[in-house]
């Protein structure tokens, strides 16, 4: 699990003059793991994926894959890489298969390999269908099967769940699962969304404005956030609650509402039998809720 | 990977496109006008093409399409062949596969000049049909008892595909910088269409856009010179332009 399959040293890039879209990124992306790169629309994720496949030019830093210079070694690292960049990339005019046959003559790929991918993301059945005739979910699936022809050791996917139903992200989250369990793939996935990335991810970086906040196994990432937890309740009478809760808890009144650290459900318990007690009622109590915004203030603060 | 697969790569691309088409509709209309012509006027046209119909034939076949049809239909296949990549926003698969550059840029200018050379075949196929079907059903017409001069057909068709190289270099270059198809074509138009003011202009020869007209000229005229100056310029142009294509492409900041 150690050796990083993806090493990029302090790699900057900026479109224009105006300023840098990413700023000395150090991605370290282990073998076999799932690697979450985590961060809002514009923090230079696609930036970063873009010149790890030669699609941008590298400006300054440098990218090593599988150990090898990217630069020197472009074709021989991109026959080991699967690819999913952005939306589908698929010929409209042409059906799955040719879509696919495309890319098998490049990769020098067996013709099994078509029926065994298309069978992988379940679109064995779509005939003579042009492929500018599937909805959104079977392009993305379409699109998937092509990155994964050449048997990738490594998958690159791009926001891979954008646009797809609940159940097209829950099936390609297992996808990149199985994947990663059954074939040791390592699989480095882009996404906005903190939820997504955890129900996956073994390892995760953040980007925010095109400097990585956060690089880490996700139990590092569960442990930063538990720390910054906070319990916000409501009650009918703040200053009383205050008095109370300050003999157990180190609680403060913002915005009308009583944060205080949080630790574990019992503790919630405990605060709700405290205060309901002494005849307080208590109208709402939970703990907050940790997405991605509230993730980048925690970690910006304790920069 | 060798340049080959690259170019079976690229042929799966043009099937059933726009670019396909293009090139079957274009090397039939002229040949299918002649046609009707031909059927409904026979009093006019039996004795206009008189003891020679097919010379007569083949040359108004070719003044036609040399004119304007010829430089327009390079300047669409050249566009109609890369927005393939920009319409289906594959450049970026493209790029990313383990091809080199090399094989990407020349793979599809190699498809490209395919396709130019499809539509030739194909004009003179739907030509010398024209002639034979006219001469089927109206029995006045003398397509059967004269004979084809392979010759002049097989000299029009090589000089006439060295006259479009240079517009094939320029335009395959525009294509390629322009993800909007409006600005190549538009540009290529622009530049026919001067070509075609230009005509008597003692400089006429170094405009690319010109040369397959020049080139029908030269052939009309019986020169015999294996090629014509603004053939040798149309040579030039074409290496010129796709030297700068290539560089271009590679030194761009983002691909696809």
């Amino acid at each position: 699990m150690s050796s990083p399959v993806i090493q990029t040293s302090h790699l900057d890039f900026s479109f224009n003059s105006s300023g840098k879209t990413l700023d000395n990124v150090n991605l370290h992306v282990p073998q076999g793991s799932i690697y979450g790169f985590l961060g809002p629309n514009g923090a230079g994720k696609t930036t970063t994926l873009r010149l790890l496949l030669g699609l941008l030019r590298i400006q300054k830093g440098g990218i090593e894959v599988f150990g090898k210079n990217f630069l020197q070694q472009r074709i021989s690292i991109l026959k080991r890489i699967g690819s999913l960049i952005e939306q589908p990339s698929l010929y409209g005019h042409l059906t799955a298969k040719e879509n696919l046959e495309i890319y098998r003559l490049i990769y020098s790929c067996n013709k099994e390999r078509i029926s065994e991918v298309l069978h992988i993301v379940g679109l064995e059945n779509t005939g003579t269908k042009k492929a500018k005739q599937f909805s959104l979910g079977m392009k993305q699936r379409l699109s998937i099967a092509i990155a994964l022809l050449n048997e990738p050791e490594l998958l690159v996917l791009d926001e891979p769940t954008n646009g797809l139903d609940p159940n097209g992200i829950i099936e390609t989250r297992e996808l990149i699962k199985k994947l990663n369990k059954e074939h040791n793939t390592t699989i480095l996935v882009s996404s906005h969304i903190l939820n997504e990335v955890e129900r996956m991810a073994t390892h995760v970086g953040i980007i925010h404005k095109g400097k990585m906040l956060f690089q880490g196994t996700l139990n590092e990432l569960q442990q930063m956030k538990s720390g910054k937890a906070a319990l916000e309740i409501e009650t009918s009478d703040n200053i009383k609650s205050i008095q109370l809760l300050h003999q157990k808890f180190d609680a403060q009144q913002e915005n009308g509402k009583i944060i205080l650290p949080f630790r574990d459900k019992q503790q919630s318990a405990v605060v709700n039998k405290l205060l309901v007690e002494n005849g307080i009622d208590v109208y709402t109590l939970y703990p907050q809720h940790n997405d991605l915004e509230q993730l980048f203030v925690d970690i910006t603060s304790s920069n | 990977m060798s340049f080959v697969t690259s170019i079976r790569a690229e042929s799966i691309k043009v099937k059933r496109s726009s670019a396909f088409w293009l090139s079957l509709l274009g090397a039939a209309f002229i040949p299918f006008i002649f046609l009707l012509m031909y059927f409904f006027k026979p009093g006019v046209f039996v004795p206009n093409l008189g003891n020679d119909p097919w010379r007569s034939h083949i040359l108004h076949g070719w003044q036609a399409l040399s004119i304007f049809l010829l430089p327009m239909f390079v300047i669409l296949t050249c566009s109609l062949i890369t927005q393939i990549e920009f319409k289906n926003n594959t450049w970026k698969q493209v790029y990313s596969s383990p091809q080199t550059l090399g094989h990407v840029f020349f793979s599809k200018l190699f498809v490209i000049h395919c396709m130019i050379l499809f539509c030739f075949l194909l004009f003179n196929i739907f030509l010398i049909g024209s002639g034979i079907l006219a001469n089927l059903l109206n029995r006045k017409y003398t397509f059967f008892s004269s004979p084809v001069d392979w010759e002049m057909l097989l000299r029009t068709n090589f000089k006439s595909y060295i006259s479009v190289l240079g517009i094939s270099g320029i335009q395959y270059w525009l294509s390629l910088r322009f993800k909007n198809f409006i600005a190549s074509i538009g540009i290529g138009l622009a530049l026919l269409i001067t070509a075609l003011i230009l005509m008597n202009w003692e400089h006429i020869y170094k405009v690319p856009h010109a040369f397959p007209l020049l080139t029908f000229d030269a052939v009309f005229k019986k020169r015999h010179r294996l090629l014509e100056n603004h053939e040798w310029n149309s040579i030039a142009y074409f290496i010129a332009f796709t030297v700068l294509a290539f560089f271009d492409t590679k030194y761009r900041k983002e691909r696809g």
